[in-house]
């Protein structure tokens, strides 16, 4: 039982430590902060900047009705702050003067003259192009069962709707969006400018929506996004306690000669090692705990860990103290242990999907995550706390488990100890 | 005062790196209750010697025994290991446990061993035993290593340079403290490149150079032998005292820069003879017999000093 003699004397030195509680534990819950005031809506949702010059204005600067209406659609959005730019001035040289020297997200959306009279002219052609070709498929189903009066009848319609639709002018109605290529809020605004149009061109024509989209959650209970960070930050950092926190502890002990001191007492290294991953373990138990309670008391967060969810700290515990073992005996420096485990850590935190959906990225990085260890801790953590999906829980403990095995002998193998 | 059961014995130990004889071909004991030092500057071979002994390094050919077992056989590991304490070369602990802490988290890897409490006594630790080790002075933070090496109530403890890097006062508290442990009965191995360390607490002294040892024995069988003869100074007398002496008594005398004359001792005889002829001169200087010490000892065998540092300067 010399393990808990070790694991009570390491967890101590690493409670008392300062810096050690800030890295292992603050950081990590001011992280899940800071996602949490982006991503939960708390304090109002966020809403893009966007100038907007309506061009279609009558002799006394009056905006026409419906390029009002337009503008009504967009604000019913909530989706935009909008700017008014002077219908009379170059827009971009407004907006670029309005931004003044610290600049800013150039975003510009121009209703240009003759909205209104090109709308309605065009509303106009399609309604009456809608009826001609009605009436066409009518005739061409129903011709067998008519009479030779309605035959006439429908022909006659049919030749007065062609006359008036030719005498309708042939117009097409746009709108301008301008966007900096740089802007990575630029294709979402032009993608609900576009939703919004195309509401509008429904309504104007008076066409109804025959497809509606039922919007379902994929979880049992009800979420809300920082629910989804939680599991991922807790994975991250469960990741850099051990790859960073631990191979910084372990080296500098053996460049103090701490391990050494230890090696000459009956202790063994396998005592050792299990008492250093027992300390992994409750400090990362401390970590969940710690990030659930912040998320509940602040975001609201519902997710409840479970045994699995214990089970999945542990094993990525031991996984990611074996990755720190190794490092520490393989470097004698600290500062170099410290550089190739953040070498590590850093890329491995936002490749494997902790942050953002894995989805989003190129083909080749996913198949990269794939070879990460992170990648599997992090999904199981989310199946267990949030999907509630035992099957994929299953799947990635078992993958977090076999890998846990080989790094801690891996680990165990490269820690040198001064035992015979 | 030599006991007469050895604890370690050592027999033509050899430790080679690659191209380097660190130690080479060695042998001496260790007896019960004495403290014996190893004295010589850095790289002689000196922590080399006792790491192979707490079995951090392995020989490479030779043999010793420690306390009895032979330190090559596995199956003696476990009873060397229980059996000693050491106090490690810039022996450290953890940072944020209390002197009491580090102690117990020792203690408590043995299964027989002294209270931590009585330890902490023992090394006069007693109002420190809240203070946290980073908070520690040198001289303190080698008292708790001591107090390390002793929990486990070994029959030997292995001390690997403990004065080393310490001012003058925490260096002699460290002295209190390992002439303490020889009280207590226990046998003591220290390593040390401060010559006055080894004659202040050795019973025995072995000097060691470039891996071999090169003299071995009590300081005062060390000095008799290599140390040479008293030195008479008469303080600030100058020159003319000097020629006037050197005509009398045919010695070759010397004066050094402080104008102190110094008279090189072979007799007692000749001493007398000296100090009645200063007597009838009235000579009103200061006057002192200096005896020589391990340093001296030291000079005569290989020709050169220790610098504080612990580098041989020739």
């Amino acid at each position: 039982m010399k393990f808990v003699t070790v694991f009570t004397a390491v967890t101590k030195n690493w409670i008392r430590s300062r810096s050690g509680l800030f890295f292992s534990i603050l950081f990590p819950v001011l992280l899940l902060l800071v996602f949490g005031a982006i991503f939960s809506g708390v304090g109002g949702s966020s809403q893009y900047n966007l100038y907007l010059q309506n061009q279609d204005v009558d002799n006394q600067g009056q905006a026409t009705e419906l390029s009002t209406a337009f503008i009504t659609a967009l604000n019913s959005t909530k989706t935009f702050y909008l700017k008014t730019v002077p219908s009379d001035v170059n827009a971009t040289d407004y907006v670029r003067d309005d931004l003044g020297p610290l600049g800013g997200n150039m975003r510009i959306l121009i209703i240009s003259k003759g909205f209104h009279e090109d709308l309605l002219n065009g509303t106009m052609k399609v309604r009456v192009g809608i009826c001609l070709d009605t009436m066409n498929i009518s005739y061409q189903y129903f011709e067998a069962h008519m009479t030779d009066q309605q035959k006439l009848a429908l022909q006659e319609g049919m030749t007065g709707l062609q006359q008036l639709n030719s005498s309708l002018p042939e117009t097409q109605t746009s709108i301008t969006i301008i966007t900096d290529p740089s802007d990575q809020s630029g294709a979402i605004i032009s993608s609900i400018i576009g939703s919004v149009t195309n509401a509008f061109n429904y309504e104007m024509i008076g066409a109804q929506n025959i497809i509606t989209i039922n919007r379902e959650d994929a979880t049992t209970k009800k979420f809300g996004n920082v629910d989804y960070y939680v599991p991922g930050i807790t994975a991250a950092f469960i990741m850099t306690n051990g790859i960073i926190g631990l191979s910084a502890t372990a080296t500098e002990f053996k460049r103090r000669g701490i391990i050494k001191r230890l090696s000459l007492t009956p202790l063994t290294k396998l005592d050792w090692i299990i008492g250093n991953v027992l300390s992994q373990a409750l400090l990362n138990l401390i970590l969940t705990a710690i990030m659930i309670g912040v998320g509940w008391i602040i975001f609201n967060v519902r997710i409840i860990p479970d045994a699995l969810t214990v089970a999945l700290i542990l094993l990525g515990s031991i996984m990611f103290s074996g990755i720190g073992m190794t490092l520490s005996g393989l470097f004698r420096d600290v500062e170099a242990a410290s550089a190739v485990g953040n070498a590590i850590a850093f890329p491995m935190m936002f490749l494997s999907g902790t942050y953002f959906p894995l989805d989003m990225m190129p083909t080749y990085l996913q198949a990269v995550s794939k070879a990460l260890p992170l990648t599997y801790l992090s999904d199981g953590l989310r199946y267990a706390m949030v999907y509630n999906f035992p099957e994929g829980v299953y799947t990635n403990l078992a993958i977090v488990g076999a890998l846990a095995v080989a790094f801690i002998i891996l680990g165990a193998f490269i820690t040198r100890w001064k035992e015979r | 005062m030599v006991a007469s059961k050895p604890v370690v014995e050592v027999n033509d130990l050899v430790k080679q790196y690659k191209t380097v004889t660190a130690v080479d071909g060695i042998s001496f004991q260790v007896y019960e209750g004495e403290i014996f030092a190893f004295l010589g500057p850095n790289g002689a071979g000196k922590t080399t010697t006792v790491e192979i002994l707490e079995l951090i390094r392995p020989l490479t050919s030779g043999s010793a025994k420690v306390l009895g077992y032979d330190i090559r056989h596995t199956s003696d590991v476990k009873e060397i290991k229980r059996r000693i304490g050491v106090l490690p070369q810039d022996f450290s602990a953890l940072d944020k446990l209390t002197v009491k802490e580090n102690i117990e988290l020792i203690g408590n890897m043995y299964q027989k061993r002294l209270p931590t409490q009585e330890v902490i006594k023992l090394l006069d630790l007693e109002d420190k035993t809240k203070e946290k080790f980073e908070n520690l002075s040198g001289g303190l933070k080698q008292r708790v290593g001591v107090a390390a090496a002793l929990v486990s109530d070994p029959e030997l403890i292995f001390l690997d340079e403990p004065t080393t890097g310490l001012d003058p006062k925490a260096r002699r508290e460290v002295w209190s403290v390992i002439a303490n442990l020889k009280k207590l009965g226990k046998t003591v191995f220290l390593t040390t490149h401060y010559m006055e360390e080894a004659q202040a607490l050795a019973d025995r002294v072995a000097i060691i150079q470039k891996g071999k040892i090169s003299a071995i024995g009590s300081p005062q069988e060390l000095i008799t032998e290599h140390g040479g003869s008293k030195t008479l100074i008469i303080r600030n007398a100058g020159k003319p005292l000097a020629e006037t002496l050197t005509k009398k008594f045919k010695h070759e005398i010397l004066v050094n820069g402080n104008e102190d004359v110094l008279i090189e001792i072979p007799t007692a005889d000749e001493f007398w003879d000296i100090m009645s002829h200063l007597t009838k001169m009235r000579l009103d200087k200061d006057i002192e017999v200096q005896t020589p010490t391990i340093e001296d000892v030291f000079l005569k065998i290989t020709g050169g000093r220790i610098t504080e540092e612990g580098e041989l300067k020739q």
